[in-house]
């Protein structure tokens, strides 16, 4: 660089430069937060599809849609039967599902059933020698492949095994793939 | 002006050197890569081989007619067996041992043969450091394929990197091969029962 | 002016020091992504992310009997079997803990045997909430692999930051020739879990 210029245009340019920089420094503390959102987006997406973290409250007796088929609690009972480790209890839940629509094995992809008990903590489905679901249950996954058409009602159903401390608070609830993040979760049937 | 025209000049000098330089090297190296390879050196059967993650003794190779350590054999089917004692050499325990045998000079219906541990015929059970297995490496054959009485197997390792190129993980890379092992293959009539007791030398 | 330019070296040099120290010391992926370990001894339950464990006992045995498709199998070792006896407890919800590993007083992890086939009380253990489960580990270990070791249980084989339970083995009773005290010719692993001691 040669020396030509005088010295007001030096100190134009010094000032187009601090102004130049300043504005740098404005667009990094917008650029950044941007780009860190960017960046996540997909991976909080993701772990948000994954988790069932928000409940919708269904009042017993109540039907709700969910997936495109209407969930409403059938049934939920408990006792000592099978073989059991000592202090726990066999839960049998059971809902009564009006297909809406029939592509089951897209609209209940990932399909859990739960109990959640006051504590928040979350039980999911056993297997209890002994017992066996109610005549003309299914559980979810044969639910998805029993080839159920629209306007049927289904019975879908599991077996939990809760400690008994827990008994007195659980509530069954049901979370899918296309629902996530929220899930339903279901009032206790009155006593 | 006369400045900046030298610049330039002597940038295309430096630039051009650079590039024939980095020409005549690849052309070397070319050139290497076109030389003959050197053969796999043959592996004496009598001593232990060590082979990247494992240390192998083969023991012996048999072609078998029956079911052999729970393989079992289709209709009109042989197998081409061959029993090493297999020791770990690495920290943890491991079951990457698929690859370290390939038998030569015949054909195969499927390269990949059953591995079973000699002691209760699991099959692939992963392997302690440490702790010598005698293995057994099955393949099945066509009944009528002839197999050499001396066969040759070639051994295949791996090389350890502390920290591979994509993740800076450790583990074994980069299978070679470290040379053939030649054994005698005896011919096991139908009902022939190995003898996995037998222990020593691969004759 | 000069003191400028010294001012400037101080800061290139103070740069290159600092620059090749975090190269030096960076730690590398496998360790920023290992499992996160929790210590623990002997009979002590130890809190894991997702589930409590308490070792309860070590059993040591030169052969171990199971019964597999109704068939009796006994199963041998160059080394000796370690049956580790866990009580395990989901925290939140329920879930599994499928592995296990014994780490020598060297480091060397020997993996839990997969000779066992399936079993109820094997790897991977399905826990719930509040609901105490027996489940057993079960090792091929050499006899110089016992003392000094550590029982590693973690609920997923490759959990990347999640939690692994570290429980160091000291309360096992080792005899002179290095040998752990009590080594059974035989254990059948399908007998009522009185058998045996601690």
């Amino acid at each position: 660089m040669s020396a030509v210029s005088t010295g007001t245009e030096a100190a134009a340019d010094r000032q187009a430069e601090r102004k130049w920089r300043r504005r740098g420094l404005v667009a990094l503390a917008i650029l950044l937060p941007l780009t860190l959102a960017e960046t996540s987006y997909d991976s909080v997406r993701e772990w948000l599809r994954g988790e069932d973290l928000v409940a919708r409250e269904v009042a017993f007796g109540q039907s709700v849609p969910f997936g495109g088929s209407d969930w409403k609690l059938a049934d939920l009972r408990g006792g000592k039967a099978g073989r059991l480790p000592g202090g726990a209890f066999a839960v049998i839940a059971t809902f009564t599902v009006t297909i809406g629509d029939p592509d089951l094995q897209k609209q209940w992809l990932g399909c859990k059933l739960m109990l959640t008990d006051a504590a928040g903590r979350r039980w999911l489905p056993d297997f209890i020698s002994g017992v066996s679901l109610p005549e003309g249950t299914m559980n979810c996954t044969s639910a998805i492949f029993s080839g159920a058409r629209k306007g049927d009602t289904v019975t879908v159903g599991d077996i939990f095994i809760v400690p008994q401390d827990a008994v007195k608070t659980i509530r069954p609830a049901v979370g899918l793939s296309g629902e996530r993040p929220w899930y339903l979760r279901f009032q206790r049937p009155p006593k | 002006m006369f400045a900046t025209a030298r610049s330039k000049i002597q940038t295309w000098i430096t630039a051009g050197a650079g590039t024939i330089a980095a020409l005549f090297v690849a052309g070397l190296m070319g050139a290497f890569g076109a030389l003959p390879a050197h053969a796999p050196p043959q592996l004496s059967p009598d001593a232990a081989i060590e082979a990247g993650r494992w240390r192998l003794q083969p023991v012996r190779a048999y072609v078998s007619h029956a079911r052999v350590y729970g393989v079992a054999l289709k209709p009109g089917q042989k197998a081409l067996v061959l029993e090493v004692d297999m020791t770990n050499r690495t920290a943890q325990s491991d079951k990457g041992y698929f690859n370290v045998f390939t038998p030569e000079g015949i054909a195969l219906p499927d390269p990949s043969p059953m591995i079973a541990l000699v002691r209760d015929s699991t099959l692939t059970p992963e392997l302690h450091p440490g702790m010598t297995e005698r293995m057994a490496y099955v393949w099945p054959l066509a009944g009528d394929a002839a197999v050499p009485a001396n066969l040759a197997f070639a051994v295949t390792a791996e090389i350890f990197k502390p920290h591979d190129n994509l993740y800076g993980t450790p583990g074994w890379y980069n299978p070679y091969r470290l040379g053939t092992v030649t054994l005698p293959v005896a011919d096991l009539p139908e009902g022939g029962q190995p003898q996995s007791g037998q222990s020593g030398s691969g004759s | 002016m000069r003191i400028r330019v010294l001012g400037n070296l101080a800061i290139l040099c103070a740069t290159v020091a600092l620059s090749y120290g975090m190269q030096v010391t960076k730690p590398h992926y496998a360790e920023l992504t290992a499992p996160v370990p929790i210590d623990g001894a002997m009979h002590d339950t130890v809190r894991a992310r997702s589930f409590d464990v308490r070792l309860d006992k070590v059993i040591f045995a030169r052969r171990l009997k199971t019964d597999q498709f109704g068939q009796e199998k006994l199963l041998t070792t160059s080394g000796l079997w370690a049956v580790v006896t866990t009580n395990l407890t989901a925290v939140g919800t329920s879930t599994t803990v499928a592995d296990g590993t014994w780490q020598g007083p060297t480091g060397l992890r020997y993996h839990q045997t997969e000779r066992l086939g399936y079993r109820q009380d094997m790897p991977p253990h399905g826990v719930d909430p509040g609901l105490d489960k027996r489940g057993l580990f079960v090792f091929e270990v050499p006899p110089d692999q016992i003392r000094g070791a550590r029982l590693l249980i973690s609920a997923r084989q490759f959990g990347p930051l999640d939690a692994q339970a570290r429980i160091s083995l000291d309360g096992l009773t080792i005899g002179a020739d290095g040998q752990p005290a009590g080594i059974l010719p035989e254990f059948d692993l399908d007998a009522p879990p009185s058998q045996g001691k601690s």
